[in-house]
């Protein structure tokens, strides 16, 4: 017991530094993977110039993904490398979080008032669509849920934190996780041609992205493809979607709950809070610093370029969690609903903002 | 508890967890940048 006792302060004072010396080689590969991505960019860039060239620019982001495509579905990653290749997550919030410093708090509001219409809307027509398909397909109700979720909302995080509140198998949640990781890759590639091809402004692309691509990792990359700015814009739109995730699993627990299917709800302001995504207040507390011009303009640019930084690795860590393999071993009927759920969502959505970028001169 | 169910909830409080330390990470170089400790970085 005494042993026991003196020993526990000694293991808990040496677990983070192991942790963190545990997570290094990952991230190392991300940043490896993510320069590599601009160094290529760059070089092209350099080489077509000097010899009076035209190529298209191929961005970092594509090379950085399509880099971590390749060694993931090839030599696969070494066991050492993956509690810090999963670290991208972290990349993505502390990146949006530093990107709140390009933004002006009025920006914020009118932008984010406009998202907040749309991602409404798209809300709307996503759970509809979901439900409708999940009954035609045959989907368990709860894997139609998970999906309408995830597909609504803001893909992972969200069905993993529906999954918990609703007591969905584990089984339907790794098959809503695989539908929308598959659908995520497959939009990431596609909006952008898309958006070319319609000569969206930056600001209507940035704001399809950011409503219809689910994880907001792809969600950024997909803007990034398109530009800076529309990067820009889509982080603030799928932030504005991330933010009403708790409204959302809180609507599907009550729901299945009251089917008895669910553990009943106690307190809602603290469930709320807890699915609540944090780093919104981190961008948003960012963004009413810069307002307040606490930052000059040099260390306005230092932040950006953190926050490009910190993204970098966010894009390297995308094509290295996705699993080619993994995702056609998760069968089709889920990947179909998803499919054809997505597509029409991003239709929907692509009338929307095509419709708001004529009434409001995006 | 399943094995998926416990990486799923090792998952959701590694989330959790991830929110704060990206927040409280990109507070701490806006002030590194703020004080001058970190200046022109470069892209």
């Amino acid at each position: 017991m005494a042993e026991g006792t003196l020993a526990l302060p000694q293991v808990e004072a040496a677990r983070p530094v192991h942790r963190l010396i545990k997570l290094l080689p990952g991230i190392f590969l991300l940043a490896a993977i993510g320069y590599f991505g601009k160094f290529i960019e760059q070089s092209i860039s350099a080489y077509a110039k000097a010899n009076h060239l035209h190529v298209p620019n191929i961005e970092y982001v594509l090379w950085a993904i399509l880099i971590g495509l390749a060694v993931s579905n090839t030599i696969g990653i070494p066991e050492v490398f993956r509690p810090g290749v999963a670290t991208y997550e972290f990349w993505l919030k502390a990146g949006i979080v530093l990107l709140g410093s390009r933004f002006l708090l009025g920006d914020v509001l009118k932008l984010g008032g406009l998202s907040l219409t749309l991602v409404l809307l798209e809300l709307a027509v996503a759970f509809s669509l979901m439900t409708l398909l999940g009954r035609w397909f045959k989907l368990k109700p709860k894997l139609s849920s998970l999906l309408a979720v995830g597909s609504a909302v803001c893909g992972v995080s969200a069905i993993i934190a529906t999954k918990g509140a609703i007591d969905a198998d584990d089984e339907d949640s790794s098959y809503a996780i695989a539908a929308i990781l598959a659908i995520g890759a497959i939009s990431l590639f596609t909006f952008p041609l898309i958006g070319h091809w319609l000569h969206l402004s930056d600001r209507g692309f940035g704001l399809w992205a950011g409503l219809a691509v689910d994880n907001t990792a792809e969600a950024t990359a997909a803007g990034a493809l398109y530009s800076d700015a529309a990067a820009k814009i889509a982080v603030l739109a799928k932030t504005t979607r991330n933010a009403m995730i708790g409204f959302v699993v809180l609507g599907y627990a009550l729901y299945w709950a009251s089917r008895g299917q669910a553990q009943a709800i106690g307190n809602k302001a603290r469930f709320l809070w807890q699915k609540f995504p944090k780093f919104v207040l981190g961008f948003l507390l960012i963004s009413v610093l810069a307002t307040a011009a606490v930052f000059n303009k040099e260390q306005l640019g230092s932040l950006a370029n953190l926050s490009r930084w910190a993204f970098l690795l966010t894009f390297a860590g995308v094509g290295l969690r996705t699993n080619i393999r993994e995702l056609k071993a998760q069968g089709l009927r889920p990947f179909a609903v998803g499919a054809i759920g997505e597509l029409s969502i991003a239709l929907v959505t692509l009338v929307m903002v095509l419709l708001a970028a004529k009434a409001f001169n995006l | 508890m399943p094995q998926a169910s416990q990486e799923q909830n090792k998952r959701r409080a590694f989330q959790l967890s991830t929110d704060w330390c990206a927040v409280l990470t990109a507070l701490a170089l806006a002030v590194l940048v703020r004080v001058g400790l970190i200046h022109k970085v470069p892209w």
